[in-house]
């Protein structure tokens, strides 16, 4: 059985959206809680090694504080910055490692940067974060069993992974950054507090999906033309005067009035180019790219994502394999 | 003259500055709707409001910090601490804070008007902890002015006075006084802070006192009237600063003085007093000072314990005899009366 | 947020004065003729302008030790300032208060306080009286990552809460208490958490950064003002010298202090104006020689000024006859 990796962000939840919006505050002890429940459900279903990122709040090891398991829990061996980059690195060690699966804790910016390097590995992403389109509000422990399932070897994992695409942001070919959801292009500024809050800076979305029900920018594309997930095709959309005005609610509590000038459904095969310059970039809701004036930038719809595991499926298959059945003797 | 208590002076002399000054608030625990934990601000909430008559969290240093930033701000709050044994868990108010600002920022702050109102004192079965009289403590800081008033008129007077001050002033009730009456005149008036009062005239002994201690005196003085001993009676009201010159002229009258403190006898406002007496008239004493203080222990819980720690009237008459019965002129009085 | 470039290249200007004011410090501390302990604030420069620069100069602001640099960022002068620490007549304190209790009244900058907690419910009691004033001013007070263990720290921000106080409490933590590391003495990964035993917001935002600073305190301070009531922000940092100068910070891992210094927020902040076309190397170059000569003339107008005279150990007090008899 191959190991499970679990990437617990333990800087998710307190960010200006505390302020600016009504973000909730994601607790670290609650965190704690969450990675308990999902190590108990490995361990239920036979996992044997899990590797956690270690963070300096030290949510690993609260997590195994008083915890009676079968399974063997060991740190993974990178340095750490306290900043993303850590996920990152971790989920290169993870892939590195043939990880069957990584079980994140965060939102969608979390899920970025483990994107960016976990490969093939499978993710399973449970929502701690503020925008919370990509990560799933899953209870822990069912979270930790579908996480065991993907692990086995008996299950076929084909029937329960699903491939996410992603935006890339690209300077003629060579790759500059991701985003699983959204793309945001606003005027010039610094990096500051990296969440975009203000709808009158911004000029340019470009969404993986848009399906009402979710919270954040693809809320806008939501009500100019819907777009499901995983539908193989992204949507484009301008702002300014005089467009369709759409009441979107961009972050926890924060309802605002966005005016499209245009939209467009775009596919795999078109890059569409960032035509504001000067701008500031925001990534699946942060502000991570500085662009300056004349700076070609293009985005690209790519279907080939990190991979995710659906839970319910998951859950479903192993029932099927009547794995949660005593063997009678 | 009509006649009221204590405890309904200090609220008259609340209520008139409040009326005068809308700067004037008051904020502590209990102070609002339920009037305060003796009675001693009751109506004002319904008279003057929440945003005048401010219940607070029981936050001691909350209370005295959010006090001091008001006033620093001009406005002029009057911050209960309920029981002067609470105000350890806000010494630095009264210590590092306060008396200081003007100080350290070397006058920029022109005034800081904060009147601390607090209680003190015993004989209430309250115990080690909320039975102290610790105004010795405040009188060593610079900066600070200590008023204990011993009547009704004292107290409206030195409280309006006090309120009436730019200047951080503590202002201490005694819990046992609240109930006693005396005349006080209907308008405002001020008595000025650090003067005391001649309570009675005598010419064989000054006795010195403050508080609920200086009513004990004046009973104790009857009694050794009634003994052939004329003492006078001198009321120190404001512990810092003291009237040097009221304590100078009195002794150098009678030529013999007697301290009389309810806190504990070491390094208190008795040996102030004392000290105050050498430095101004010991050429004039016939005879050494002598304190009349409760000892250095813990104010015991059982009543009879109580009342036997804490200083008495029999005690203060022994220690007049005893300084009568000394030093030149001794011979001249009759022998003083065997312990009784 | 858009700043124009004047108001950025300030920034900068400020950030660097603040630096060559404290480093000076560190030299007379060196060389033996600066009286006393002074707490040098190098590193925290993002902080002390990130706070200062978008407040209103009606706003009240004040800190505890280390705050000198939050000072200049106000608009102290260095010469006063460099005189006070000095403790010179021509101190912003008659040379009474010194570093730890420095002063500026007429920039609503009670300052400095030498000991750790009343600052924070003090500055209930500014905010309590500016809410009466009524022209949205904010009373904003600092405070560092130990003073949040004070008790103070709780019975301030639940006053200020309860009374919906405009109160901003700012928490500076450089993630030392003199020798105490948060990871030993601090129950809690980040401080802002302990807002929400508060019921307010509570914000963790990089210290480093100037733009992160200004944005973050001049969001709060917006909704300060609307009425929304206090907030509790953390700023994370780090200090370069010891918690006085002359602390050798042998408790501190040498890797850590490397860390610390790649993280200059004065270079990065140099570098986000370089590199988004807001200034040039000259422009930058400029300041920091105008604020070397800025300093020059505060070292000379503190050598030519003398002491106080002995009767100022009596005056700026309560009463001016002295308590015993003398």
């Amino acid at each position: 059985m191959r190991p499970v990796g679990i990437i617990a962000n333990p800087a998710s939840g307190k960010d200006i959206r505390r302020l600016v919006a009504f973000g909730s505050v994601f607790d670290n002890h609650e965190k704690v809680n969450i990675v308990r429940r999902v190590l108990l459900g490995l361990d239920s279903m036979g996992v044997q090694d899990v590797r956690i990122m270690p963070d300096f709040f030290g949510i690993g090891p609260r997590a195994l504080d008083d915890l009676d398991l079968s399974l063997k829990v060991s740190y993974l061996d990178i340095p750490l910055e306290g900043t993303q980059e850590d996920s990152t690195r971790a989920a290169k060690a993870l892939s590195d490692l043939g990880a069957a699966c990584i079980v994140t804790l965060g939102g969608d910016g979390t899920n970025r940067a483990v994107a960016k390097a976990c490969g093939e590995v499978p993710l399973l992403p449970i929502s701690t974060g503020t925008n919370n389109v990509f990560p799933f509000m899953v209870e822990g422990t069912l979270a930790g069993i579908a996480a065991g399932v993907a692990a086995l070897d008996s299950s076929s994992p084909r029937s329960f992974i699903d491939r996410a695409p992603r935006l890339e942001i690209r300077r003629g070919s060579e790759l500059v950054d991701i985003a699983l959801v959204d793309v945001v292009v606003s005027n010039p500024g610094f990096i500051a507090s990296r969440a975009v809050w203000d709808v009158s800076t911004i000029h340019e979305i470009f969404l993986t999906r848009a399906e009402p029900g979710t919270i954040g920018f693809s809320s806008v594309g939501a009500n100019v033309c819907a777009l499901p997930a995983n539908s193989g095709k992204g949507v484009h959309i301008t702002i300014g005067d005089g467009g369709q005005k759409v009441k979107a609610p961009i972050a926890p509590g924060l309802i605002r009035w966005v005016s499209v000038a245009s939209y467009r459904v775009f596919e795999p095969a078109e890059p569409i180019p960032v035509s504001y310059t000067p701008s500031v970039i925001a990534l699946d809701g942060e502000r991570e790219l500085i662009v300056s004036k004349g700076d070609r930038l293009t985005i690209h719809l790519a279907p080939k994502g990190p991979r995710v595991v659906d839970i319910a499926r998951a859950l479903r298959q192993a029932s099927e394999l009547c794995l949660f059945l005593q063997p009678q003797a | 003259m009509r006649e009221i208590t204590y405890l309904e002076a200090v609220r008259e002399a609340l209520r008139q500055e409040m009326k005068l000054d809308e700067n004037v608030f008051i904020l502590g625990e209990d102070v609002g709707r339920f009037g305060g934990c003796f009675g001693v601000t009751a109506g004002l909430f319904d008279e003057f409001g929440k945003d005048r008559v401010m219940d607070t969290p029981i936050s001691e240093a909350a209370i005295m910090g959010t006090a001091l930033g008001a006033a620093l701000m001009g406005l002029r709050p009057v911050p209960e601490i309920m029981f002067i044994d609470f105000t350890t868990v806000c010494f630095d108010y009264l210590t590092n804070q306060a008396p200081k600002v003007r100080y350290m920022c070397g006058g920029q702050v022109e005034k800081l008007p904060l009147v601390v109102r607090t209680t003190s004192g015993g004989w209430i079965r309250a115990a080690g902890q909320h039975s102290q009289s610790l105004e010795g403590w405040f009188t060593q800081v610079p900066g600070l002015k200590v008023v204990m008033p011993s009547t009704p008129y004292d107290a409206k007077g030195l409280l309006t006075a006090a309120l009436r001050d730019n200047n951080p002033v503590l202002y201490i009730e005694h819990k046992v006084l609240y109930a006693t009456k005396g005349p006080v005149p209907e308008d405002g008036y001020v008595i000025p802070l650090g003067k005391a009062d001649v309570k009675k005239d005598g010419t064989d002994v000054t006795l010195i006192s403050y508080s609920l201690m200086l009513q004990k005196t004046l009973a104790a003085a009857e009694r050794l009237a009634k003994d052939g001993i004329s003492a006078e009676v001198v009321d120190l009201r404001t512990l810092s600063p003291l009237d040097h010159a009221t304590l100078a002229q009195s002794v150098r009258k009678t030529h013999r003085a007697v301290v009389i403190q309810e806190a504990y006898e070491s390094a208190g406002v008795a040996s102030q007093v004392v000290k105050s007496l050498v430095d101004s008239s010991f050429d004039h004493l016939d005879a050494p000072i002598k304190t009349v203080a409760a000892p250095d222990t813990v104010i015991p819980f059982s009543p009879p314990l109580e009342d036997a720690m804490l200083p008495s009237e029999d005690k203060i008459v022994r220690a007049v005899k005893e300084v009568m019965g000394c030093g030149v002129g001794a011979g001249l009085k009759p022998a003083p009366t065997p312990q009784g | 947020m858009d700043l124009p470039k004047a108001d950025l290249l300030q920034m900068y200007k400020k950030m660097v004065t603040i630096r060559e004011f404290e480093e000076s410090l560190a030299e007379a501390v060196a060389g033996g003729t600066l009286p006393g302990f002074v707490h040098l604030g190098v590193g925290q420069e993002a902080v002390m302008v990130g706070v200062a620069a978008p407040l209103r100069p009606t706003d009240w602001i004040s800190g505890t030790h280390r705050e000198h640099g939050m000072m200049i960022a106000r608009g102290a002068d260095m010469g006063p300032m460099r005189a006070e620490i000095f403790g010179k007549a021509t101190g912003y304190c008659k040379g009474k208060g010194g570093s730890m209790h420095l002063a500026v009244y007429e920039k609503c900058a009670p300052g400095c306080n030498g000991i750790l907690g009343p600052n924070q419910t003090i500055n209930n009691g500014i905010a309590l009286a500016l809410k009466r004033r009524g022209k949205g001013d904010i009373a904003v007070v600092l405070f560092g990552d130990g003073a949040s263990h004070r008790g103070e720290f709780h019975e301030a921000l639940n006053l200020a809460s309860i009374w919906k106080l405009p109160a901003m409490a700012i928490c500076v933590n450089n993630q030392y208490g003199i020798s105490g590391c948060v990871d030993d003495v601090c129950a809690v990964e980040d401080i802002s958490a302990r807002a929400a035993g508060y019921g307010m917001p509570g914000l963790t935002v990089d210290g480093c950064d100037v733009m992160a600073v200004y944005e973050a305190v001049s969001e709060t301070a917006k909704s300060i003002r609307a009425g929304k009531g206090p907030a509790l922000l953390e700023l994370k940092t780090s200090r370069w010298r010891g918690h006085f100068e002359g602390d050798p910070q042998s408790y501190r891992p040498p890797q850590e202090m490397e860390e610390t210094r790649r993280r200059d927020p004065i270079a990065r902040f140099a570098k986000q104006l370089l590199d988004q076309g807001m200034a040039k190397e000259a422009e930058l170059q400029k300041l920091r020689d105008e604020a070397k000569r800025e300093l020059q003339a505060a070292i000379e107008f503190t050598d030519k000024s003398g002491y106080p005279p002995e009767e100022e150990i009596y005056t700026d007090l309560v009463y001016a006859e002295g308590r015993s008899v003398r």
